[in-house]
């Protein structure tokens, strides 16, 4: 659609030189010489109302950046009233004495620039950028909302509603909902760990806001960052001019409880249900900013997952292709830190996913680094510090960092060394010490319909709500009503059935039952040669036919499968193990809470004989299938009465057509008593099941 | 700090040092490749940055996201980089990468220690050359890109609703490339067949169809005998034929549609308005309407639907949001609803900010606020050697000459109250407007997600 231009400016063009054309490099050139990276000068000035004022002095662009920020981010939001540093942040440029919040907007925005205010976890910042000619009003606006804000009630209110329709976004993106979940269950009721929520919102007053600026919003320990075409001492004029008659310290940070101790790896599921994608969040606490053991777990992390030459992207997006990205990661707080691995893929590989990313964690613990990817991770780390040091405002928010953390002057001159001295032993035994491989805390957040079962064979399993609210798995899939059996039906007998594949003989099917004083014992044995099916199973239930035990082994085209099940007390516990596609059968341990009147597969056949059958009529049963874990609804429908000829005989049977399963199967079931089982047939499957004798 | 260095010189003496202007050279391969290069030694870093201009506007129907999968292909390996080793050797040499498709380009970019500028430009040079088309990697890039559809339409709320609005201007019969989504339809990826990827790069990633820019701490004579070396030899291509859309300027009809996101707790709407190219004398006026319209506190629709009427949670202006264009383009005013507000009476708060600038036009003091915030945005995204050669390329392939790079601020500071009650009357008149409701939650589906 548009001109291609090289004929207009082709005169402007300088042709490139005809030197003679050398051959391609046909492998990657080796690195030329760098120049010595000097980290960028900055200057540091005690002012003397006890702020710290930080220069980063460029007149490459006529812009400046201002930033100041106080030890007031959401560490110090008071039990109950989560959100209330956030509060303060946004309100601090809603209005002060002489300037309501529109006319804050539109005077630094009028100049182009920005002012806003943001809480982080450990502090909360006040930033403006802008043009420098107008540094006068940056300084201006900074020091009145710093010092004057009136935090008005209208305001607070309209900040309110903003803050709870926020929530409800952010509650409606799954990997905020991992990382509150992540956050609440490593540092439990520290302050780290807890969240805002609709409640906390509400429950702020504008006191609430007015004595937590009053407190924390203080001169005192507070860091003033400027960063752009400014001098030293135009800076700290302005910045006299701006804070000179201000003074105070903020009041002590106060004892926090210590975040939990966790003595063994479990999965916290949080139900989304419909989500395409589960989220998955593994981490644990580590230790404080000035840890020397940071060096070598930074350089073990990034070889687990610090980038796209990272262990898990190499491994679960290029050869899996589970996933768009898996990463891992180390974070610091002025308290105790965290590191996390994270994973958001489809839901089918969810567990699958899992499983990797444990493996991967236990390899960086237990393995040496191998040479070339230990320099490579050190090529990465300390090669790509200048890239982060390339605008003035970048080199401010370096060195805001660090000095935030308290990690001390020699800190930004050494990084880069210290990564660069670690070795493969140290990233080993850094990553032993820090990824707390007994006392992990797993976050998935996904359709735990799908995923539930899955990941119990992973790990013990909680589930809960997006809110947090414990969930009882037995909810996740919709039940049906209890039926109501006819004991009566129940007699005992054995009968013979024989399995046709295509017309030929190719099996059998024999079942009996016992009944004893207080147990009806139902046993059956299917054989099929041709498909590799061999298989018993043993249930036992009570006399009303509520469950009590069941019991299954056998072999299914060369794979072993069994199951021992106990129904006890409105749950089901025991253990199966199910073939598989793959041609690896899937062992797992099972512990599930069921719907009243949930029988076990096993048992199907027996429930439908004591069914009170009659024409026209449907049932839904809560069947538990022990191969998937689940309890599934299957639908009984009594389509008529037939004459169905069989090996045994001729018989009027009612035609019961059920739904629900792997496959709708259409079984007879003798009119008169006592009921026996007369033809089953599997729909699109190639065989059927006959009553011989 | 920037150190000017002779070549300089021949750039007119009051463009340089003036705040936000960018020197430059540029020259051609006998192949048709066009490289364009700013030195910058403030930081011992360089941005290399290539274009093709290609991106979903040149996808045909039962193709749509194509580019998108291609351009994940070219981090699969060439002949001389290994599945994987792109992102290696960048990461290893301490660089960052990446690569992004837009409706009207594809572009891919480094940025490097400066002493592997050589690896770089050497990387970019193999997949130009000889990319690596097997199955094996087409399949497992289906399935990331099918996964970051997930990740970034299916799972977010508001996702799908924003990418397909975007289309929805659109007629697919008078302009399929800009009538679909840039990411592509679920079924359109499944379709995709290797010897598609095959005729693509033979199509569009030419030498003639790509401008390299080279940006920050380098040596001029030593990036052309690099370029050279690396790029001289990789053959040229027959020039594609250009996308085709037969959209009139604006529209004559309006439209309305509204879908359920279950992933969405609140409502939102957008009013979607078709604008024309970027090199239309109509885009500077519509780049100041957008701002007094969305950006910042004091815009109109914060201070109005926002902060008085209390009717939303944010609002906003979008323009092309994934990039500049040449052909015609979308606008967006949008809010997401309050608790306790309906969809409609947001729409209608909307509607009256909007229609209050056509027909009462701006204020001399939101204009001069506009303008503000030009300038300084003008010169914020220049400050980064990437950020530069960006720039280059958006003038090189958006603008009727690459020297409105330094001009173009002119132009928009030019811009008069006159021309932007103009544009409003002209591009948000009713006919022109694409509404588009969301409605949050599950329920009753009523249109559905495309």
């Amino acid at each position: 659609m548009r001109p291609r231009l090289l004929s207009i400016v082709a005169p402007l063009l300088v042709s490139a030189p005809l030197a003679a054309q050398e051959p391609f490099p046909t492998s990657p050139p080796v690195a030329v010489r760098l120049r010595p990276v000097q980290f960028p000068p900055f200057r540091e000035v005690a002012l003397p109302n006890g702020m710290t004022l930080l220069l980063v002095e460029n007149h490459e662009q006529p812009t400046l950046s201002l930033s100041l920020s106080f030890r007031a981010g959401t560490y110090y939001d008071p039990p109950g009233k989560e959100g209330l540093s956030a509060m303060v942040a946004e309100l601090l440029t809603k209005g002060t004495p002489t300037r309501d919040a529109e006319q804050l907007a539109a005077e630094i925005e009028g100049v182009g620039g920005t002012i806003s205010a943001s809480s982080g976890d450990d502090f909360l910042t006040i930033s403006t950028d802008g043009l420098s000619d107008h540094a006068d009003l940056a300084f201006a606006l900074l020091g009145d909302v710093a010092r004057r804000a009136t935090f008005p009630d209208p305001e607070l209110e309209l900040a309110r509603t903003r803050f709870l329709s926020a929530l409800a976004v952010e509650l409606s993106q799954a990997e905020n909902v991992a990382t509150r979940a992540f956050q609440r269950e490593v540092y439990g009721r520290n302050p780290y760990g807890r969240n805002t929520s609709a409640e906390s919102f509400k429950a702020i007053t504008r006191t609430d806001v007015v004595n937590f600026a009053g407190r924390r919003i203080r001169p005192g320990g507070a860091l003033l960052v400027v960063a752009g075409e400014i001098t030293l001492p135009k800076a700290q004029e302005l910045a006299n001019r701006a804070f000179g008659t201000w003074s105070g310290a903020a009041a002590a940070t106060p004892a926090a409880l210590a975040p939990p101790t966790k003595r063994s790896t479990d999965i916290l599921l949080v139900n989304r249900p419909g989500s395409v994608q589960a989220n998955i969040v593994i981490g644990n606490t580590t230790f404080l900013p000035t840890d020397t053991g940071y060096y070598p777990a930074r350089i073990a992390t990034h070889v687990l997952g610090g980038g796209s030459d990272s262990r898990l992207f190499t491994i679960l997006r290029e050869q899996k292709s589970w996933t768009y990205g898996s990463y891992a990661a180390l974070r610091r707080y002025r308290g105790l830190g965290y590191w996390n691995a994270t994973f958001e893929g489809r839901t089918e590989v969810a567990d699958s996913a899992l499983a990797e990313l444990l493996h991967q964690i236990d390899r960086v613990r237990t393995e040496l680094i191998p040479d070339s990817e230990l320099t490579a991770a050190k090529g990465f780390l300390v090669g790509s510090f200048p890239l982060t040091i390339e605008t003035p405002r970048q080199i401010a928010q370096v060195v805001t960092s660090a000095r935030l953390l308290g990690l001390g002057s020699d800190y930004l001159q050494r990084y880069r060394d210290r990564l660069a001295a670690v070795s493969a032993t140290r990233a080993r035994a850094a990553a032993q010490r820090t990824y707390k491989r007994t006392a992990l805390t797993i976050v998935v957040v996904g359709d735990a319909k799908v995923l539930y079962d899955k990941l119990k064979a992973i790990a013990p399993v909680r589930l809960v709500d997006i809110a947090g609210n414990a969930l009882d798995p037995a909810d996740l899939n919709p039940t049906a009503a209890a039926v109501v059996f006819d004991p009566t039906q129940v007699v005992a007998q054995r009968d013979s059935l024989q399995a046709l594949v295509q017309g030929n003989v190719a099996g059998s099917q024999v079942y009996s039952i016992d009944v004893a004083g207080d147990s009806i014992v139902y046993s059956e044995v299917t054989t099929i040669a041709m498909a590799g099916l061999q298989q018993r199973s043993t249930v036992v239930l009570n006399p009303d036919l509520t469950m009590r035990r069941s019991d299954q082994t056998g072999t299914v085209q060369g794979q072993q499968t069994t199951t021992h099940l106990d129904y006890s007390g409105g749950r089901v516990k025991g253990s199966a193990m199910a073939p598989q596609p793959s041609g690896t059968p899937k062992s797992f341990t099972i512990d599930t809470a069921l719907a009243a009147g949930t029988i076990d597969d096993n048992a199907l056949q027996l429930a439908l004989l004591a069914l009170p059958l009659e024409r026209g009529k449907m049932f839904n049963l809560n069947v538990f299938s022990s191969g998937e874990g689940t309890t599934k609804i299957v639908n009984v429908k009594v389509a008529g009465v037939e004459q169905v000829q069989v090996p045994a005989g001729t018989f009027p049977a009612f035609r019961l057509e059920l739904s629900g399963m792997q496959l709708p199967v259409v079984m007879y079931v003798s009119q008169q008593g006592p009921r026996r089982l007369i033809r089953i047939a599997p729909t699109g499957a190639p065989v059927v099941f006959e009553l011989v004798k | 700090m920037r150190r000017l260095l002779l070549w300089s010189v021949l750039i007119p003496a009051s463009l340089s040092g003036q705040a936000g202007k960018i020197t430059f050279e540029q020259f051609a391969l006998p192949n048709g490749l066009h490289v364009m290069y700013s030195e910058d030694h403030s930081t011992p870093i360089v941005t290399v940055d290539v274009w093709y201009e290609v991106g979903s506007r040149n996808e045909r129907a039962g193709r749509s996201g194509f580019a998108h999968l291609f351009e994940h292909m070219m981090f699969e390996g060439s002949a001389h980089v290994k599945k994987s080793e792109h992102g290696q050797l960048v990461e290893r040499a301490g660089g960052t990468y990446n690569g992004g498709t837009a409706e009207d380009r594809t572009n891919y970019f480094e940025t490097v220690p400066s002493n592997r500028l050589n690896l770089a430009l050497w990387l970019e040079a193999d997949r130009m050359r000889s990319l690596a088309i097997t199955k094996d990697n087409f399949d497992n890039q289906r399935q990331a890109v099918k996964e970051e559809r997930r990740l970034r339409v299916d799972n977010q709320p508001y996702a799908a609703a924003f990418s397909d609005g975007l289309t929805w201007p659109f007629d697919s019969s008078s302009c399929f490339p800009y009538a679909h989504t840039v990411i592509g339809s679920m079924a359109d990826l499944d379709a995709a067949k290797v010897p598609d990827v095959q005729a693509f790069f033979d199509t569009y990633y030419a030498p003639n169809n790509a401008t390299l820019v080279v940006v920050g701490d380098f040596n001029a004579a030593e990036l052309r005998h690099l370029v050279n070396q690396d790029f001289a030899g990789v053959p040229s291509h027959a020039a594609p034929e250009s996308p085709r859309c037969n959209a009139s300027p604006t529209g004559k009809n309006p439209l309305r549609r509204e879908v359920r996101d279950q992933k969405a707790n609140l409502d939102l709407v957008m009013r979607l308005y078709r604008i024309p190219e970027h090199r239309s004398p109509d885009t500077p006026a519509l780049e100041i309407l957008n701002l007094i319209v969305g950006e910042g506190e004091s815009s109109r629709l914060n201070v109005a639907v926002v902060r008085r009427e209390k009717a939303a949670v944010a609002t906003g202006g979008i323009l092309n949001p994934y990039g500049s264009r040449n052909g015609p383009g979308v606008w967006a005013a949008y809010g997401i609803v309050n608790q306790g507000v309906s969809a409609d009476r947001l729409d209608s708060l909307l509607a009256i900010q909007l229609d209050s600038i056509r027909e009462n036009g701006i204020t001399p003091a939101e204009l001069e606020k506009a303008k503000n915030m030009l300038r300084a945005g003008f010169i914020a995204n220049r400050e980064t050697t990437f950020g530069k050669a960006e720039e280059l390329h958006h003038y090189r392939t958006f603008h009727t000459s690459i020297d409105e790079i330094n001009t173009d601020l002119d132009k928009l500071l030019a811009v008069t109250s006159d021309d932007v009650k103009r544009v409003a009357s002209t591009y948000l008149a009713p006919g022109n407007l694409t509404l588009v409701i969301v409605r949050a939650g599950a329920g009753p589906s009523t249109g559905g997600r495309q």
